[in-house]
């Protein structure tokens, strides 16, 4: 389960215009060569799976997922 | 073809269109039977209803037997029901889901995977999702019953893209055929709108360069591009008709603000522009969730302004038109929260009299996080959701909030708020057993409703029908059994009338209660349970009541075989979280059937829990006062005098006479030898009621009691007198029970050789008392072949004795011809040939059985 702050890099096959972009409004976004590079905190797991359904939506092709979480030292 | 074919592919991939290219193949032998699961379904019954739908119109099944929706949803029963319709499907019929990914309903996936594991052999499924869907099928997978069909599957092959372009009438050189290929790798949706874009392009293999040039996602580019190359008025239409989740001509006219848009929708499904038409006069249409996803964010980019308007005027479309569920959602785009929340709460009891708890509990979930807090008049629909999932303090705890919030509604909408109010808190009372409240409210709910609700009447029926149907449920747990059955009568006409199946049933299954007669309870209960089986119902909770009354009017005349069939269905279609009314019922007839049958301790059992269940209520059940009668005789029965105390003293109230208090102190003393103490206790047995609501058994009970003791003290003949007294008393609705209950055979047998006016219902109470059940009838066995006229029916009542014609005439004051005549007459109706036969028969067509009432069929 994802921890609430952490950071997402999201790598996406192909250029994303302007429309594409906006499905993801809470993410930056950045193009390196031929893939889109959105980054982002996302609150929670449903976030995640919110962004991850968007670009199931549009056909995008996700090529790589990656989570960055500071460290948490109030462990329970 | 498997009997299970999953397709998993991910969007664009031309499931959908393969699917539907297919479906056309209809032949006499295989039907098709077409669903798609609308997005994010999240409601176990809004699916099954749609699958039940997809069947019915492949005309292969006799739809009669097919359920409806109804507010309370048993899957395993929906299920059960769609496996039979299909194993009695004429020739094959495959059931297609497609879109199943958007089912997120755990129950309906849980239950699809039941049905798929015991499918019956005559169906195929096909499901068709974006991923493989969360359901086991490992078995079939084993037995070699699934087809897998995945994305390389589907995709096109180099050669299928050239066949594509040439079908399209689009000539483009080797290369460029080949550089869309590799471009779009055979994607379905992408070479389509490749396709699209290119019809009609000046320069198609300029196009498919610059296509493969980019670096753009695909599917972004060619949605882009597809846009651009339709005329303004379509690429105008797309973008503002995307708020609404599915159209028609009229509503897209609106949205998109000119006429004409009907063509346009049939135009680009035609040209297979990502437009699906949802039925088969295509009169409803949806886009594809690619084209609709791309449509709304290209709105919010370019039009971002107009995105709220144009919600509201979806809104205002839907709801105009009944689709609440969807007006809901499109206020809620519109970012209209308070709005939102009026028209939730406005139709809140519509939503869920069709069992769209589900739906309602997603829209709920879609307001903000504070919305709760800032509109009060959610609470009400919080507490139906509650209320339904039996979580009675939450649903509490929302009702009192909605209520606190009542005086702030503008008078206008007020009083169907109040109403709406009123009947929910009515239904948590009554569900929560507390009768006191419900008294309470009853009377409240009469003033709110005196002044306001003949206006109400139109537009709110249903409201008022859910709140006559608890009020008359109450009614009937409280014993005013006059204004349950105004009440009920009313609920269930004007349910009737405005198309409400469901209340109407619960309304009617309530008057099975015999405080009319026990012919009319036991006709309006039949009558209940056809109904309610006409709607595919026969197995709701709601009909435990009747199931219970028809039960207890069985055991009362002595059918104890029948009765404990009915009481069984009763069990059957309660929920384990049962209405503890209802809990008291059936346990007091189960009670009642073990006493009757001699089984005392099993009958202290059942009655110990009626006491039980009767403890979760805090008003009085009226059946309160038998279940202490009854335990407490019990007890005596099996020696504990003293337990049979305890219980009497337990229910004992004063607030008004008690005779069947008294009669249970009187079987106490008699069970301790104390037959002039039971005398005692029984006073002047003629007047002896018994609680308002129950048949006449009271008298019969006290003859009964006292006749044991007068025979106890060797008084024959003042036992006799008790004896022709209690057969006078049970003569009208030959109330059998009390007998059986007493094991009052040695009492009657002091009769056998007097003259008696009650011959043959003696004769069926001995028979029973002997354990010579009478016999069954069995289903669809002989009927009269013409029905025995009312004299041929006075003589027929003494055959069984063993009185003769002549004191048969004497008996009836006529002349022993006219018994002849009669004997001879029941003779041929019945098949007969001599005395014996004629009783045997009359007792299996229940001729003698049931009283004065006329056969059943």
């Amino acid at each position: 389960m994802p921890t609430p702050g952490c950071q997402y890099t999201i790598r996406i096959r192909g250029r994303l215009g302007a429309t594409a972009l906006s499905a993801f409004p809470t993410m930056g976004s950045e193009i390196r060569g031929g893939e889109t590079v959105l980054t982002g905190s996302l609150e929670d797991s449903s976030a995640v799976y919110g962004v991850l359904a968007q670009i199931e939506a549009l056909g995008l092709e996700l090529i790589e997922l990656r989570q960055f979480c500071p460290p948490n030292d109030r462990e329970p | 073809m498997k009997k299970v074919t999953v397709i998993s592919a991910p969007p664009g991939s031309g499931k959908t269109s393969l699917l539907r290219a297919w479906s056309y193949h209809v032949t006499k032998d295989r039907r098709i039977a077409f669903m798609s699961v609308p997005r994010d379904q999240r409601d176990a019954q809004q699916f099954w209803l749609a699958v039940v739908d997809a069947i019915r119109q492949t005309d292969a099944i006799d739809d009669s037997r097919l359920p409806a929706a109804a507010p309370v949803f048993d899957g395993d029963a929906m299920v059960d029901a769609v496996h039979s319709a299909l194993a009695k499907a004429a020739g094959v019929v495959v059931l297609v889901i497609d879109d199943l990914h958007e089912l997120t309903s755990a129950d309906a996936l849980s239950q699809l995977e039941h049905l798929l594991s015991v499918l019956p052999t005559a169906a195929r499924v096909v499901l068709s999702s974006r991923r493989d869907p969360p359901i086991r099928l490992h078995q079939l997978r084993l037995a070699g019953e699934v087809a897998e069909l995945r994305a390389d599957d589907l995709r096109f092959t180099a050669s299928e893209t050239r066949d594509l372009l040439a079908a399209s009438r689009i000539s483009l050189a080797e290369a460029g055929a080949a550089a869309l290929y590799e471009r779009t790798e055979g994607w379905a949706a992408g070479l389509r709108l490749a396709v699209i874009s290119l019809s009609g392009h000046p320069d198609p293999d300029r196009f498919v360069d610059e296509f493969s040039g980019t670096d753009r996602a695909i599917g972004e580019y060619l949605m882009a591009e597809m846009l651009e190359r339709q005329p303004v008025e379509v690429q105008s239409m797309l973008l503002r008709t995307s708020v609404a989740d599915r159209l028609n001509g009229e509503l897209a006219d609106l949205l998109a603000g000119r006429p004409g848009c009907d063509r346009t929708l049939l135009a680009l499904e035609d040209a297979n522009a990502f437009v699906v038409s949802l039925d088969a006069q295509r009169t409803w249409f949806r886009y594809h969730q690619l084209l609709a996803d791309f449509l709304r964010l290209e709105l919010r980019r370019t039009l971002a302004e107009e995105v709220p308007d144009l919600n509201r005027k979806a809104a205002g479309w839907f709801a105009d038109h009944g689709e609440i569920v969807e007006a809901v959602r499109n206020t809620l785009a519109a970012g209209d929260w308070p709005d939102a929340a009026e028209l939730l709460a406005d139709h809140l009891f519509s939503l869920t009299l069709d069992g769209q708890e589900g739906s309602v509990a997603a829209l709920l979930r879609s307001f903000p996080a504070r919305a709760a807090a800032e509109h009060p008049e959610l609470a009400l629909a919080h507490a139906a959701v509650q209320l339904a999932h039996g979580r009675l303090d939450e649903a509490a705890s929302q009702l009192t909030q909605a209520e606190s919030h009542l005086q702030s509604v503008p008078p206008a909408r007020r009083g169907r708020r109040a109403v709406a109010t009123a009947s929910l808190r009515l239904a948590l009372a009554r569900r929560s057993g507390r009768f006191g409240d419900v008294v309470e409210q009853v009377k409240e709910l009469d003033m709110s409703t005196a002044d306001g609700l003949s206006d109400l009447i139109g537009s709110e029926s249903e409201l008022r029908a859910v709140a006559l149907m608890n009020l008359g449920i109450v009614e009937t747990w409280s014993g005013h059994f006059a204004d349950a059955e105004r009440h009920l009568t009313e609920g269930a006409t004007l349910a009737e009338a405005i198309g409400r199946p469901y209340i109407e049933v619960a309304c009617r299954a309530y008057q099975a209660w015999p405080s009319v007669s026990l012919a009319t309870a036991r006709r309006r209960g039949h009558e209940a349970i056809a109904l309610a089986e006409r709607h595919g119902w026969g197995d709701r909770p709601m009909l435990a009541p009747a199931f219970g009354a028809l039960a207890s009017i069985e055991v009362w005349v002595g059918e104890f075989a029948e009765g404990e069939r009915l009481l069984q269905r009763g069990w059957d279609v309660v929920q384990p979280d049962v209405d503890p009314a209802v809990a008291v019922l059936l346990h007091v007839v189960t009670g009642m059937l073990h006493g009757g049958r001699g089984e005392h301790q099993s009958a202290l059992e059942a009655l110990t829990a009626a006491e039980r269940a009767q403890s979760l209520l805090s008003g009085a059940h009226i059946l309160g006062r038998v279940v202490a009668e009854w335990l407490a005789a019990a007890q005596a029965h099996l020696g504990l005098p003293d337990d049979a105390r305890a219980t009497l003293d337990r229910f004992s109230t004063d607030d008004d006479r008690m005779d069947a208090i008294s009669l249970a102190r009187a079987a106490i003393s008699l069970a301790e030898g104390d037959p002039a103490g039971a005398l005692a206790f029984l006073g002047d047995v003629r007047d002896f009621m018994p609680p308002q609501g129950f048949p006449a058994y009271a008298l019969v009970e006290a003859q009964v009691l006292a006749g044991l003791a007068h025979l106890a003290l060797s008084d024959r003949d003042a036992a006799a007198a008790a004896a022709e007294a209690a057969l006078a008393a049970a003569e009208a609705d030959r109330l059998i029970f009390p007998f059986a209950m007493y094991k009052a055979g040695g009492l009657l047998d002091i009769l056998s050789r007097r003259q008696t006016a009650h011959s043959a219902l003696l004769a069926d109470v001995v028979d029973l008392l002997r354990g010579e059940a009478m016999p069954r009838i069995e289903r669809g066995r002989r009927t009269p072949t013409e029905e025995l006229s009312p004299s041929e029916l006075r003589v027929l009542r003494f055959l069984p004795t063993n009185l003769t014609r002549p004191e048969i005439a004497q008996s009836l004051n006529v002349s022993v011809n006219t018994v002849n005549t009669h004997i001879r007459s029941i003779y041929g109706k019945l098949g007969a040939t001599d005395r014996g036969t004629a009783v045997r028969q009359a007792r299996e067509l229940r001729l003698l059985a049931l009283g004065r009432a006329a056969p059943s069929k």
